[in-house]
């Protein structure tokens, strides 16, 4: 099988505040990700809720334990107006530098509307280079995530369901209909056979492996998407390789 | 990197990820059919539904139609639905609460509908009347003299089929088997005594569980892999999203056998 790239596009890693659960260090995930033949992941801080800038600084620092660069990491963005975070030009470096490749944000808790007065300076850069922004926040917000996605329809942007088991094609499906740069991933599409529904319809390349980590394994996914019907081109994309291409297309 | 659970020679994980069955029959003991007014289903039809059972190397669904359980559909219907595919449906006798002159009239018919009908299936969190109500009494009795199945939907905390209450019923219908449909997710405590504190007659039923980190492996701890059934909620969840959560916990070949097949054929047999 190792011929074919995982890369979890849906991962957190760190201790949270409130005891949920977690993969504390860059060792407990990289020996989950070997148990279960996952190649490389894409992480954000699962206390980002709890805030923004010293998770940041966390994911920088746990960047420095992956020597191998299996890792790559997630900052959180926030209003440009309050002067936390620097302007766009120097925030992508900074980004560049630390071996972050995406944002994310986090309104609700961070207690701001996400719309284009609140971070059109970062959001529109971003949409203009390129840089993923994980819409993590979002999960099962769907009324909040019709009226973001209206603010910034070019983004580059990646739904990650981290709550729903439902199958929620009836509000996704618009979505990827609607705007191109719209990807979702796996974790929690527990739809029988409904990833490949998804890709003969929007096409693959808006799919992406997604482990839910750490409050689910990283295995149940992989087997579901394996025998998902997928043609092998289409599997390879959706497993890692569209992840991939998404962080190198980023202009930081 | 070191070998993953996928390539470990001649491991169930190795077959699965392989060829997409193993050495053995899978049995999915909790499976539902037709639309659903909250989700958008492209297969929820039997011959959709088996089609991807089959892919997937499960023997047999046991299913409660939904429109059966919701009252628009007579149990009748269902069974005939099983006719069309003998090898690979069985089902529950969905049973409404609110329809008592149709449990009777159904029950009725029960043995008629050998071998289909295997037992019965209880939705109180969405009926809302609590197990222990009088409203479900005859069918429990039924149940019990019996000793049939009921597949309970079950949820931590609800006043309707939450851990007390399903304690309740479990220890007062010593006779009927009670298969606890997602093991009272959250109230993991109420899981571990439902299956302790009653004779033999308990076991907890996974869907939902099978993907989430470290659950099953604590079941397993709590209750012993005996105590433990397969289920997806078919055609809600992906069988090999399912049987993947399974082989990706972290329990041993022998409990994974027991909860894919070995435990439906103690309580069922090989042959139903
Ligand atoms: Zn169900």
């Amino acid at each position: 099988m190792k011929d074919c790239l995982f890369f979890d596009a849906n991962c957190k890693l760190g201790a949270g505040a409130a005891g949920e659960a977690c993969l504390p260090d860059v060792s407990a995930l990289l020996s989950e990700m070997d148990y279960y033949g996952v190649d490389r992941a894409l992480i954000r801080h699962t206390n980002i809720i709890k805030g923004a800038l010293t998770s940041n600084e966390k994911i920088a620092e746990f960047l420095c334990d992956d020597p191998q660069k299996r890792l790559c990491g997630t900052w959180c963005i926030l209003p440009s107006q309050c002067d936390e975070i620097p302007a766009p030009e120097l925030f992508f470096s900074q980004m560049k530098a630390a071996r972050v490749g995406a944002i994310t944000l986090s309104p609700f808790e961070h207690r701001y509307v996400p719309c284009r007065l609140t971070l059109g300076k970062i959001l529109d850069a971003a949409a203009e280079r390129k840089v993923p922004v994980l819409l993590d926040a979002f999960a099962g917000r769907w009324t909040e995530l019709y009226a973001f996605m209206k603010e910034f329809p070019y983004l580059t942007c990646i739904y990650l369901e981290s709550i729903g088991k439902w199958g929620s094609d009836r509000n996704l499906r618009p979505l990827l209909e609607n705007y191109e740069g719209f990807h979702i991933d796996t974790a929690g599409y527990w739809v029988p056979e409904g990833i490949r529904d998804l890709a003969e319809k929007y096409g693959a390349e808006r799919i992406l492996y997604g482990s839910g980590s750490p409050r689910y394994n990283h295995g149940n996914g992989m087997l579901q998407l394996r025998h998902n019907g997928l043609n092998d081109n289409d599997f390879a994309l959706i497993a890692g390789k569209n992840l991939e291409r998404l962080l190198k297309g980023a202009e930081l | 990197m070191r070998t993953s659970i996928w390539e470990k020679p001649g491991s169930i994980a190795e077959a699965y990820w392989k060829q997409g069955h193993a050495d053995f029959p899978v049995y999915d003991m909790h499976g539902h059919m037709g639309s659903h007014y909250a989700i958008y289903f492209k297969r929820c039809e039997p011959a959709d539904v088996v089609a991807h059972i089959k892919r997937a190397g499960v023997k047999r669904l046991v299913f409660a139609h939904h429109d059966a359980l919701w009252g628009g559909l007579r149990n009748e219907k269902v069974w005939e639905m099983c006719c069309q595919f003998p090898e690979h449906l069985r089902m529950y006798v969905a049973i409404n609460p609110h329809f008592p002159e149709t449990i009777k009239e159904d029950l009725a018919k029960f043995d008629q509908w050998a071998p289909f009908a295997v037992g019965l299936k209880f939705l109180a969190d969405y009926h809302r009347v609590a197990v222990t109500d009088k409203a479900y009494e005859y069918a429990l009795k039924f149940a019990n003299e019996r000793g049939i199945p009921i597949l309970n939907h079950t949820w931590g905390g609800s006043g309707f089929d939450g851990g007390p209450i399903m304690l309740e019923v479990t220890q007062k219908y010593p006779r009927a088997k009670f298969f606890i449909g997602h093991c009272l997710y959250g109230d993991w405590d109420y899981a571990s005594r439902v299956v302790n504190e009653t004779p033999g007659n308990v076991w907890l039923e996974l869907t939902a569980i099978p993907g989430e980190r470290g659950i099953i492996e604590m079941l397993v701890e709590m209750v012993g892999s005996e105590r433990i059934l397969y289920g997806t909620d078919m055609p809600w969840f992906d069988e090999f999203q399912g049987i993947g959560g399974v082989l990706s916990a972290k329990i041993t070949e022998d409990d994974m056998r027991n909860i894919l097949y070995r435990n439906a054929e103690s309580i069922l047999g090989k042959n139903w």
